[in-house]
């Protein structure tokens, strides 16, 4: 397909997700607990965009490649050294503002 | 835009009632933005039952990789919407986290704040896809906010003034 409005089913019924280092996209699948292989093409990208990407990689989350190394990515690589990735916690923003304003 | 909407959301997602009625403010260029927006209040609406919003649009600030001088032109031109908006308004409150629209929203509260009409507190919630570096929001709004929260322990020691609670969306 080519586009979609989301593409939540179809990371939840996955074994591996396959993405560029859009946040969204790595969260997203982070979040389901899907292993996650991310390609990066340099050349198309924001500098800052490749940050989450290589944050994600240094922390064990994910698999980092580019295009002419994915093929032997996903021949050597090990699923299960792949770290879990947290959810965040917007309750402590909201604890947070609430000590700003004084709310109980 | 985009993801700027869903973290802003999330963010929200834990908020009491005190903090109501919300404005929404948002690029007019923006398609998406209002369906997600009217989709978490909805939801919310089943469990706060007063719940209250409204949405607003004004011209976009900058386009992804604008000239920094036709940036100064066009957040000019966005401020001239944003002043009688935020004039209107009146928040207690403006939370934002890094999209141009927020830059002259922001600006404006300060102008209100200055000639003693409305004293917003300004809280800028970096995104979480600035680990090293802040967005052109971020900067512009480090010193101009009241609190400014980023999401990597990275960006808490590039900059001291910040708050770092952890990942919180």
């Amino acid at each position: 397909f080519r586009f979609k409005d989301s593409l939540a089913e179809d990371v939840r019924r996955a074994d591996l997700v396959i993405s560029h280092a859009g946040a969204g996209s790595c969260l997203e699948t982070l979040e389901e607990g899907k292993p996650l292989v991310v390609v990066i093409n340099e050349k198309l990208m924001d500098n800052h965009q490749l940050e989450l990407a290589k944050r994600l990689h240094k922390g064990g989350h994910v698999f980092c490649c580019n295009c002419s190394t994915l093929v032997e990515t996903l021949q050597s690589m090990d699923l299960s050294t792949l770290k879990p990735f947290s959810p965040g916690q917007p309750e402590k923003f909201a604890l947070f503002l609430d000590n700003v304003f004084g709310f109980q | 835009t985009g993801g700027h909407t869903t973290e802003i959301l999330r963010l929200l997602s834990c908020l009491s009632e005190s903090y109501s009625p919300r404005h929404y403010v948002f690029a007019d260029s923006d398609k998406m933005s209002e369906a997600k927006i009217c989709s978490f209040e909805q939801k919310r609406a089943e469990t706060f039952s007063n719940s209250q919003f409204t949405l607003d649009r004004i011209p976009r600030s900058r386009e992804v990789r604008q000239s920094w001088m036709s940036s100064v032109g066009t957040t000019l031109y966005s401020l001239l919407y944003s002043l009688p908006l935020t004039y209107r308004l009146k928040p207690d409150l403006i939370l934002c986290n890094g999209p141009g629209t927020c830059v002259p929203v922001c600006i404006a509260a300060l102008l209100l704040g200055l000639l003693r009409i409305k004293r917003a507190v300004i809280v800028y919630v970096e995104s979480i896809c600035r680990v090293e570096t802040l967005s052109l929001s971020g900067k512009i709004l480090y010193y101009l906010s009241d609190y400014f929260i980023v999401q990597w322990p990275e960006l808490k020691e590039k900059y001291p003034r910040s708050v770092y609670l952890g990942r919180i969306v």
